[in-house]
């Protein structure tokens, strides 16, 4: 058993178009701790999505190993892994993901239906999440009826009813708002602080990096050693707060 | 699988149009399905009724259309196991319009006193057995018939003849009930015989016998065939069932026609269904990576596609079924040549199949959308685009 939540050892990812390999992450060592908040950043194509699939077992590496809470997600079968995903990981999408004929509360029950609580319980705890991201008033919404921000705040709601031990953001904030975005961003930092959630959040925003704890640089499917940045990379490195 | 009702509902209902055509496009098959189902029951699956089960009927072995003498009657009445014969003479003609189809029912010249023996499911007031019997140009008429053309005790009706050239003018005397069958007219063969040529005269059709006992029938069957074996005309005997089927065997191979309408019936509506879910299911790829994300197994989003399938293909069969019994009750109520048709309904053995039906084409119709939509790695379904 290791100590760290998350924890890959030389991660690797080829994705096979015809008879090209594409190499999407390289040997990737990652290690997250309890409570933490990691972003990820770099340019298009960096692997930054790779990397979290991969750590949500949402995808099989083809080289190297992912622990997640000392569990090698590898060694489990199809069935077993997507029990331990609905226990384990929260994940939130940029473009939302939303089942469309469902209300905003039977979209945040629908991972606790894979659990062996009852018809109330799972009311109450769907209640109960999305009183969390404040939309105790638009239970009964479909997601049409909701902005995009509120949307994603459901997505969050849905990612954290199960009491996951990670929450996994593939840029959250990329279809908001700047408004909306900080909405997200804040509601992300609380989740962190107040409830302790280890978080990992992609993102290319500086700003919203910002909220994190610590920020990881990936580039060319290689994940850049704690602190260095691509090169060229135009941004300004943002400050920790 | 119940909690997950109520997504598998309001997925059905994502796209109201096509889950509406779907499922009566389902239903109108299934209905189809079902009275073909339902006439192929009572053609060859229904038992016959006990009365019926005691008759059989003796005819020209030739056809149909060859007469037997009527002196043939003392003899089959001879052998043993026949409790009587009557004769039972289809006289076809016209009542009123022949071009209009309401205008038709049996009728038929038989034996007047031998009527009640033979046919004692026919129920009819002392008095107008009476009346029948005591008058040659009397006539009766079955309950059904006499209400669709108004026929009151007293009434005339001329019959113009086709088969035989005469015009019957008959009164009627009475109007029977059976729980079957009761739209019959039966009149006096004498009137019929003695209206005839010299040539045609003592000539019948068909003889009803009517059994001491049900188990005799094959036994008394071939007794009467045997006698007039070297007889210059010889005749072929079996129960009234087999006769009535038959007669249906007229139109053809009505058995392999029925099961082959019924097998194009299914396998179009596999078709068409199939079509349907292999769309409803391409756009819900997405939703399907999803809901593995969720943490949803492959196992667990098949019985949510399936279910969704089997629910919709299982409304249609129900709604199909609820028209087919509404058919056969149009269907009975309508004239009709057979028997076998004034009591056609849908029996819950074949509602039974009908639904079995319709749960196959659900699941089959599904089944290999869903399985490849289910086993599809998340991260391709949740990058599909329709
Ligand atoms: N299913 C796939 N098949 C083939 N190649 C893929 C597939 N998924 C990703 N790739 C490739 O792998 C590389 C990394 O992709 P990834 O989605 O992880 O990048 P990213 O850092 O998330 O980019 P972005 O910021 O644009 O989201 C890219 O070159 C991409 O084209
Ligand atoms: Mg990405």
């Amino acid at each position: 058993m290791s100590e760290w939540v998350i924890e890959t050892r030389n991660l690797t990812k080829e994705f096979r178009r015809a008879q090209f390999k594409i190499p999407a992450l390289k040997n990737a060592d990652l290690h997250v701790q309890k409570g933490e908040f990691v972003a990820l950043m770099g340019p298009s194509g960096s692997g930054k999505s790779t990397l979290l699939h991969l750590i949500a077992a949402m995808d099989r590496p083809t080289g190297g190993e992912v622990f997640v809470m000392g569990q090698d997600v590898g060694k489990l079968s199809e069935g077993a892994v997507a029990r331990w995903r609905n226990a384990h990981i929260g994940f939130v999408f940029q473009s939302f993901n939303l089942i469309p004929v469902l209300t905003a509360l039977e979209n945040v029950e629908l991972p606790l239906k894979l659990t062996k609580l009852g018809k109330s319980k799972r009311i109450e705890h769907a209640k109960k999440a999305l009183d969390v991201v404040g939309l105790s008033d638009r239970l009964h919404h479909a997601p049409r009826q909701l902005s995009g921000g509120q949307e994603q705040r459901v997505a969050i709601a849905r990612a954290i009813v199960t009491d996951p031990d990670v929450i996994l953001a593939d840029e959250p904030t990329g279809n908001l708002d700047s408004g909306s975005a900080q909405d997200v961003l804040t509601l992300l930092g609380r989740l962190n602080k107040e409830f302790g959630k280890t978080i990992v959040m992609v993102t290319h925003d500086p700003h919203a990096a910002r909220t994190a704890s610590r920020i990881r640089y990936l580039d060319k499917g290689e994940l850049l050693p704690e602190g260095q940045v691509p090169e060229d990379w135009a941004l300004t490195i943002p400050a920790k707060e | 699988m119940s909690r997950h009702l109520s997504l598998i509902f309001k997925n059905s209902l994502r796209n109201k149009r096509r889950s509406v055509l779907t499922i009566l496009s389902i239903a109108v098959s299934l209905c189809l399905l079902g009275v073909l189902m339902a006439l192929y029951h009572s053609f060859f699956h229904s038992e016959a009724p006990e009365e019926q089960a005691l008759r059989l009927i003796v005819r020209n072995r030739v056809s149909l259309a060859n007469p037997l003498p009527l002196s043939y009657k003392q003899r089959i009445a001879g052998v043993n196991g026949v409790k009587d014969v009557m004769v039972f003479q289809w006289f076809g003609g016209t009542y009123k319009d022949a071009r209009d189809p309401a205008n038709f029912f049996a009728r038929f010249a038989v034996d007047p006193e031998k009527l009640s023996t033979n046919f004692p499911e026919y129920k009819m007031s002392e008095d107008q057995w009476k009346a029948f019997l005591s008058e040659q140009t009397a006539c009766i008429v079955g309950r059904k018939t006499a209400a669709r053309h108004n026929m009151r005790p007293g009434m005339r009706v001329v019959l113009a003849g086709d088969i035989f050239p005469v015009k019957l003018q008959l009164t009627v005397r009475g109007i029977y009930d059976a729980d079957r069958d009761n739209e019959n007219m039966f009149f006096h063969f004498k009137y019929l015989n003695e209206s005839l040529s010299q040539g045609q005269m003592d000539h019948v059709g068909t003889f009803s016998v009517r059994l001491e006992r049900v188990e005799d029938a094959g036994m008394v069957a071939k007794a009467i065939d045997d006698m007039f074996r070297n007889a210059p005309l010889q005749t072929k005997t079996e129960t009234e069932k087999a006769f009535e089927l038959s007669f249906i065997a007229f139109l053809g191979n009505v058995k392999a026609f029925l099961l082959l309408i019924c097998g194009a019936v299914t396998f179009t509506i596999l078709l068409v269904a199939g079509n349907t879910m292999a769309m409803s299911v391409r756009e819900r790829v997405r939703e399907v990576g999803i809901l593995k994300t969720l943490g949803y197994t492959p196992g667990a989003v098949m019985g949510l596609l399936m279910g969704e399938s089997v629910a919709m293909s299982i409304l249609g069969g129900g709604i199909g079924l609820g028209l087919a019994y509404g058919l056969c009750a149009v269907l009975r109520e309508s004239p009709s040549m057979f028997t076998d048709m004034s009591r056609i309904t849908v029996p819950p053995p074949v509602a039974l199949i009908a639904m079995g039906v319709a749960a196959a084409i659900g699941i089959l119709s599904c089944v290999v959308p869903a399985y490849n939509a289910s086993r599809r790695p998340i991260v391709e379904a949740l990058r599909f685009t329709d």
